[in-house]
């Protein structure tokens, strides 16, 4: 009996123990999991290349494989390319070729009007960010603006002596005829030309005909159309005088050599986003961890890093200028700066732009 | 009655072997069925471009709601109408069109003598000269090629250098329709000499003489000899370089800086940069419709030359 008593005792012992270590367990344990899944080897993102994905590596994607471990994959297939993959992905419910999407604000609204997009209104650093964060024209958080980017005039100063042009109406001068460049959709175009055609911004989209006026005019000029490589080199080549273009586009060929000064004419400038966004599909750590790298996006020292690179204001309030920019009309940071700062609602841009990029080429190519 | 192995030509051969390791694996045969189990892979190739172009026709049918970028259950015939319809769309395959035909009309015209040279020369050093030139093209893509053409023929170009040596300001000879189409007709150029090339082989020298021998002039012996036998290559040279040309895409997004797409330049712009993927689907159909017409049309009128494959002539 005596041996059986202690059996027992001891057999309780042990199932205390053991009740008490799960029990601790227990309660810690699912908080944890819940925090912090299980880490992917690698996440992949898509990003644009040269430059862009440099300033990426060094500000976002480095920090966040010095925290997590996490290697970063940058996967270079164009933006429009990846479109239709991740959408057939989503669609077959298969797992999408990337984890996160560097996109244009207005391409990736489309993934959102689609419903391709994860939710990313719980990214903790999302509460510093600025207004410039939050997409215009969706509900939510489905991609998470991290910068924004005006469509300069672009010049060459030795093509105008008496100082930067003031209106795109200047660019009418026959001395400027076959040394323009434009995108050769017209976009970054679309709006000051319709200012500069006599018409008014609440007329997008209802009356453009302004708009068209004007890049009628332009067209006789016989300007370049090109893509942002393209603008690069013409300037570097001395093909061009004046280019609508992507601020850093500029920058980058200033920083390498190339005599380019840019301005906001008086008709205005288009000012636009990029952002980050998840597709829908990925599992649960492959989400979490996912977010973790748009979260470390969203901090105050990667935005700093990166957006050093690309000479871009980002969405965190407090962030200092890149040497030369502070106070340049491509880098605005007050609400002042904004006036002449055209930004036009994502979804009036998505469910109108098929429409103006055929408009703008058949003039163009008339 | 059999002389020796190698009189039996390398396809008999081929198939033969092909038999034998067929009856291998099943000893009792295909019986009727063999040959046509030969023939199953490529069925299943054209299959499968059967099926791609039975998914492009029902994608070219549904309509893409820009308020949802979803594609409408339904079919409707709105894509084909726009393109019809859409003046831009509508010049675009004008362009095409032309561009194909000025291309093909130029190239068959340059590759004819060249051609000739090459099979007729008796200088063994000038044929692989001609041989290396034609060949040399093939090994650099059409992306590289065109590129090329920006760095020869641009304001900064060699050829505005040399012309700036003789006091001519530069010239820009990019970015037009004639630029596209010489890199089109350069892009061609050694693919109708590959396809002239037999057939004037197959023209025995001794009828150049002959006729020659009865009194015929040289020009005479080509336009009223030459011309007609070489027909069938002429033709088949044709319809290669007009349907590559009509479909290009690289000359024109390159060469045409952006201001003389074709066809397929408005093809991808729908499937990638405005995500319509129904239109540019619609788009796709009308250029295999238009292709497809002109190869009818050319078969109508002159026979489809080598591609009848020894086909007799009605």
């Amino acid at each position: 009996m005596t041996f059986d008593k202690q059996i027992k005792r001891r057999d309780l012992l042990k199932a205390s123990a053991m009740l008490g270590i799960a029990g601790a367990a227990g309660s810690t344990a699912p908080s944890l999991l819940m925090a912090e899944p299980a880490k992917p080897k690698e996440i992949i993102i898509r990003a644009w290349g040269g430059p862009w994905v440099e300033a990426l590596k060094a500000g976002v994607s480095d920090p966040f494989t010095a925290k997590t471990g996490i290697r970063v994959r940058h996967d270079l297939t164009e933006d429009n390319e990846i479109q239709p993959k991740v959408w057939a992905a989503v669609a077959q419910k298969r797992t999408p070729p990337i984890h996160i999407n560097w996109d244009t604000t207005t391409n990736a609204t489309k993934s959102a009007l689609r419903g391709v997009c994860e939710d990313l209104s719980d990214l903790p650093n999302l509460k510093g960010t600025t207004d410039l964060a939050k997409p215009v024209g969706v509900d939510g958080y489905p991609i998470v603006n991290t910068y924004g980017y005006v469509y300069v005039l672009a010049y060459r100063p030795s093509a105008f002596p008496s100082g930067p042009p003031e209106s795109y109406h200047d660019l009418l001068d026959p001395k400027f005829k076959g040394r323009l460049a434009f995108y050769n959709d017209g976009i970054g175009f679309h709006f000051p030309a319709q200012v500069a055609g006599g018409g008014k911004l609440d007329g997008i989209p209802s009356n453009m005909q302004p708009c068209w006026d004007f890049v009628s005019k332009i067209k006789a000029q016989e300007p370049l159309l090109g893509e942002d490589p393209d603008f690069v080199a013409w300037f570097q080549n001395g093909e061009i005088d004046a280019a609508c273009t992507i601020s850093t586009n500029a920058l980058g060929a200033k920083r390498n050599g190339v005599d380019i000064a840019w301005t906001i004419p008086k008709e205005g400038a288009k000012f636009d986003t990029d952002g980050l966004w998840i597709p829908r599909g990925h599992s649960e750590g492959d989400l979490y961890w996912s977010k973790e790298y748009i979260n470390q996006a969203l901090s105050k020292e990667s935005q700093q890093i990166w957006l050093d690179g690309l000479g871009l204001p980002g969405v965190i309030p407090g962030l200092q200028p890149p040497t030369g920019l502070a106070g340049d009309p491509s880098y605005p940071t007050k609400p002042a700066d904004f006036d002449r700062l055209i930004r036009i609602s994502g979804k009036i841009q998505v469910e109108n732009e098929s429409e103006w990029f055929s408009k703008f080429k058949a003039i163009m190519q008339g | 009655m059999r002389r020796n192995l190698s009189s039996y030509p390398l396809m008999w051969r081929l198939m033969d072997m092909l038999e034998a390791i067929f009856k291998k694996i099943w000893p009792k045969g295909g019986g009727f069925w063999s040959p046509y189990l030969m023939l199953s892979p490529a069925i299943l190739l054209v299959g499968l471009l059967v099926l791609g172009l039975g998914y492009i026709g029902d994608a070219s049918l549904r309509t893409l709601d820009t308020s949802t970028f979803l594609f409408s259950e339904e079919w409707s015939l709105t894509n084909y109408e726009r393109a019809l319809i859409e003046p831009f769309i509508r010049s675009v395959i004008w362009r095409s069109i032309l561009g194909a035909t000025i291309v093909t009309m130029i190239t068959l015209l340059l590759a004819f003598p060249y051609t000739y040279v090459m099979v007729r020369t008796r200088s063994a050093f000038l044929r692989k000269f001609l041989l290396i030139t034609l060949f040399l093209p093939f090994f650099i893509g059409q992306v590289v090629r065109a590129y090329g053409w920006l760095i020869i023929l641009g304001k900064q170009g060699i050829v505005n250098d040399i012309l700036g040596l003789v006091g001519i300001e530069p010239l820009r000879m990019l970015f037009n329709y004639p630029s596209v189409l010489f890199g089109l007709v350069q892009y061609m150029f050694p693919f109708a000499v590959l396809m002239l090339a037999p057939a004037l082989t197959a023209i025995p020298e001794e009828i150049e003489a002959a006729a020659e021998s009865l009194g015929a002039s040289w020009v005479e012996t080509m336009l009223h000899v030459i011309f007609p036998m070489a027909k069938s290559g002429m033709i088949g040279a044709g319809l290669v370089v007009l349907t590559l040309s009509l479909t290009d895409f690289a000359m024109p997004a390159i060469l045409g800086g952006g201001t003389q797409d074709f066809v397929a330049n408005a093809i991808y712009d729908q499937f990638f940069r405005t995500s319509d993927q129904g239109f540019g689907s619609s788009l796709a159909v009308l250029l295999i419709v238009i292709g497809s017409f002109l190869v009818w049309v050319v078969f109508v009128l002159v026979g489809a030359g080598t591609l009848a494959m020894g086909a007799k002539d009605k």
